[in-house]
């Protein structure tokens, strides 16, 4: 950790305790709602959102938002929970973190290390495929497997573990020694996967499994995910949020020399409001994190608060207008996240898994995290097949105008979007997967070869 | 101003979230006689409803809701002392609410604490990451009727079944309806840890404590309010 670094780190801390204060309430439902909407407002930006077109194929909006976003991280800053004050950063501190951005990280071992790189709409290059059961409860015994069965595709770049529901048959309680244990415990058993895939260099985010610090800090122990191959992951759950538990992270990934994963989640019909408010909200959010998270990546993920997704309409299209804006106009690199609310082994589940894929890669992110099956709500509802399609899209996209994956796009969505607020549930694990072979099962494999020849049909072609 | 007029002021003022007005407004219209029931079923619900279908249909967002919800309780708030002997009607109940230790997430628990409160509960917000004893212990201080528990994360939940537990250790288990709610928490988990209902979302959270309010000493448990997809 370099000076500079823990100066900059010092800097927010102090902010967080003598910035302007405020209330919750007021920054969550009055200040953040009413300044993003005047802001679209006077950047012309209201009612943009075209259903039409779920992939933004106008590229001077996308500028438009970018200038927009900016004024909205100069005007609000970002909100510190603990101290309930405001941390702000002037337009040239903002300036001078989005220069001094990184634009390219290299992770991993050996044959399995990857570059990702900073990237821009319609880029003749694929973005990493990142791949994971995102988010999801996946038993003790399973655990190894699952990760197995994603990493063993050579199209997947790099791995993300799941959350472990147990350690040790006890359940994993937040902000106790079970969790501290589980984040340590939760490497070693990514590690395991990694190793019984053949691909032990293969680079990974640490620690998915850490509702708390707690976790994040086990993980991160000598012998748990090594910084060198690992992103570090410090999501901000609420929008322009700053809390002192996120930054705990951030410390540790600055002294361990491991890339930063800073990260924001805004929702359609959440405090930013319509799709192009989520969108304003978005861009801001990742040029606030630029300025006060030191990061590597960040990621940003607009979900539709109706069925917690982003594979509908105004999701795609929020994702691609942010994501374009982003990457246009600056040099950090944009990781994009899949979620799906379908589940594993239905033909639904690969329809979102490609729209998405198209609108995050073909908008400029450099990495994509997937997939999400059921939004996180069954466990263990995940396999590999879904993973290998999602890599297998995204490397598809390299080189891909807007044009032709807004039209891909316009053609799949008919096909599942009346279903978003009552996807299939799909299959469990177990169920798709062969448990010695870990190859899926015939019948989910030809649903796989399907959805493949659909796409192939409309110009997608295989990789 | 007319009784239609001022029902319809109190209804926009709902809409708009304006706390500051619809106390005046109320006052306006106890003050020209207007039935305090109406007050509430025609203005405020009303107000309320179109918040709602807003909402649903993308044209009002989750602030609006949360405004709205505080703007009807505020009115609530100057009507119920005049309702005299039918007050009781409106005075639903005490909800003491939070989400569980560990999980800072507290979106979902602001939106059915509003509502609780539009809709006459008195609501005791714990705010967010809450350790299991203090729901008891603000339960027993402000004799509570229900404890409302929410939780987005997994490693979380378990500290649903702690209040619970710690409930029937001190023997106090009957006194309070335990209600639980959120992203991670699904009907089989109410049941498992012997929860008295579960919700999907906000409005099934007023939904399920009405109906416990009204036959919770008949119907089985755990109630369930809504589909778990």
């Amino acid at each position: 950790m370099t000076n500079s670094m823990v100066s900059k780190l010092l800097e927010v801390m102090d902010r967080t305790l003598i910035g302007p204060p405020i209330s919750r309430k007021e920054w969550d439902y009055k200040l953040v709602p009413r300044t993003t909407m005047r802001v679209l407002k006077d950047h012309g930006l209201e009612r943009t959102f075209d259903p039409n077109n779920p992939i933004n194929t106008d590229l001077s909006l996308a500028d438009e938002f970018w200038e927009a976003g900016f004024s909205l991280a100069v005007e609000l800053g970002m909100f510190c929970p603990e101290t309930e004050r405001i941390v702000k950063f002037t337009e040239e501190e903002i300036e001078e973190a989005l220069k001094n951005a990184v634009s390219e990280v290299s992770l991993g071992k050996g044959k399995d290390r990857i570059t990702i790189k900073v990237r821009v709409p319609e880029d003749p290059s694929p973005p990493i495929a990142a791949m994971s059961a995102l988010g999801l409860s996946v038993s003790e015994e399973l655990y190894v497997p699952i990760c197995q069965s994603i990493a063993q595709y050579r199209i997947v770049d790099m791995l993300l573990g799941a959350c472990l529901d147990r350690l040790h048959g006890r359940e994993v309680r937040s902000r106790t020694p079970y969790e501290t244990l589980a984040g340590f415990y939760e490497a070693k058993l990514v590690k395991e996967a990694l190793h019984r895939a053949g691909r032990p260099g293969m680079p990974v985010f640490g620690v998915e499994g850490a509702p708390t610090e707690y976790g994040f800090f086990g993980g991160f122990l000598p012998g748990g995910f090594e910084p060198e191959c690992t992103l570090a992951i410090c999501l901000i759950p609420e929008p322009f949020t700053l809390p002192h538990r996120i930054l705990h992270r951030v410390a540790v990934a600055l002294i361990t020399g491991t890339s930063i994963e800073a990260g924001h989640m805004t929702t359609i019909g959440g405090y930013f409001g319509p799709p192009e408010g989520a969108a304003l909200g978005a861009i801001a959010a990742h040029i606030l994190q630029a300025a006060s998270m030191q990061p590597t990546v960040i990621e940003s993920t607009i979900l539709d608060g109706r069925y917690f997704g982003n594979c509908g309409r105004e999701a795609l299209w929020a994702t691609s207008v942010a994501n374009q804006a982003k990457s246009r106009n600056s040099r950090s690199m944009v990781l994009g996240i899949t979620s799906q609310v379908a589940g594993p082994g239905t033909d639904m589940i690969l329809y979102e898994t490609a729209c998405i894929s198209l609108a995050e890669a073909v908008s400029g992110a450099a990495i994509v995290i997937g997939t999400r099956p059921t939004a996180c709500k069954y466990p263990n509802y995940c396999s590999g097949l879904e993973n290998k399609f999602c890599a297998e899209i995204l490397k598809a996209s390299a080189g891909m105008k807007l044009s032709d994956a807004n039209y891909v796009v316009k053609e799949l969505l008919p096909k599942y979007e009346r279903r978003l607020r009552d996807p299939p549930k799909g299959r469990s694990f177990k169920e798709l997967t062969n448990l010695v072979t870990l190859k899926p099962v015939p019948d989910w494999l030809a649903i796989y070869e399907k959805v493949w020849k659909e796409l192939e049909e409309l110009g997608i072609s295989k990789p | 101003m007319g009784k239609e007029e001022l029902l319809n002021r109190l209804k926009d003022l709902v809409v708009n979230g304006d706390e500051e007005g619809i106390r005046e407004a109320t006052k306006e219209a106890l003050e020209a006689g207007i039935d305090p029931l109406e007050i509430i079923n025609e203005g405020l619900k009303k107000g309320l409803d179109i918040v709602g279908e807003k909402y649903e249909k993308l044209e009002l967002f989750l602030p609006d809701l949360v405004l709205a919800a505080d703007t009807a309780y505020a009115a609530l708030n100057i009507i119920i002392p005049r309702l005299s002997e039918r007050a009781q009607e409106f005075r639903k109940g005490k909800v003491v609410i939070g989400t569980i230790y560990g999980d800072i997430h507290d979106i979902g628990k602001n939106i059915v604490a509003s509502l609780l409160r539009a809709n006459g509960y008195e609501v005791f917000d714990l705010g967010s990451d809450v350790e299991p004893r203090k729901f008891v212990e603000e339960a027993e201080r402000v004799e509570a009727d229900f404890i409302a528990i929410s939780c987005l994360l997994s490693p979380s939940m378990f500290y649903m079944r702690d209040i619970i537990q710690r409930l029937v250790d001190m023997g106090i288990r009957d006194k309070y309806y335990v209600i639980v709610g959120g992203a991670a928490v699904y009907p089989e988990w109410a049941k498992e840890i012997g929860a008295d209902g579960w919700a999907k979302d906000a409005e099934g959270a007023v939904k399920l404590c009405n109906l416990l309010k009204e036959r919770g000493k008949e119907v089985e448990k755990p109630v369930l309010v809504g589909k778990w997809r």
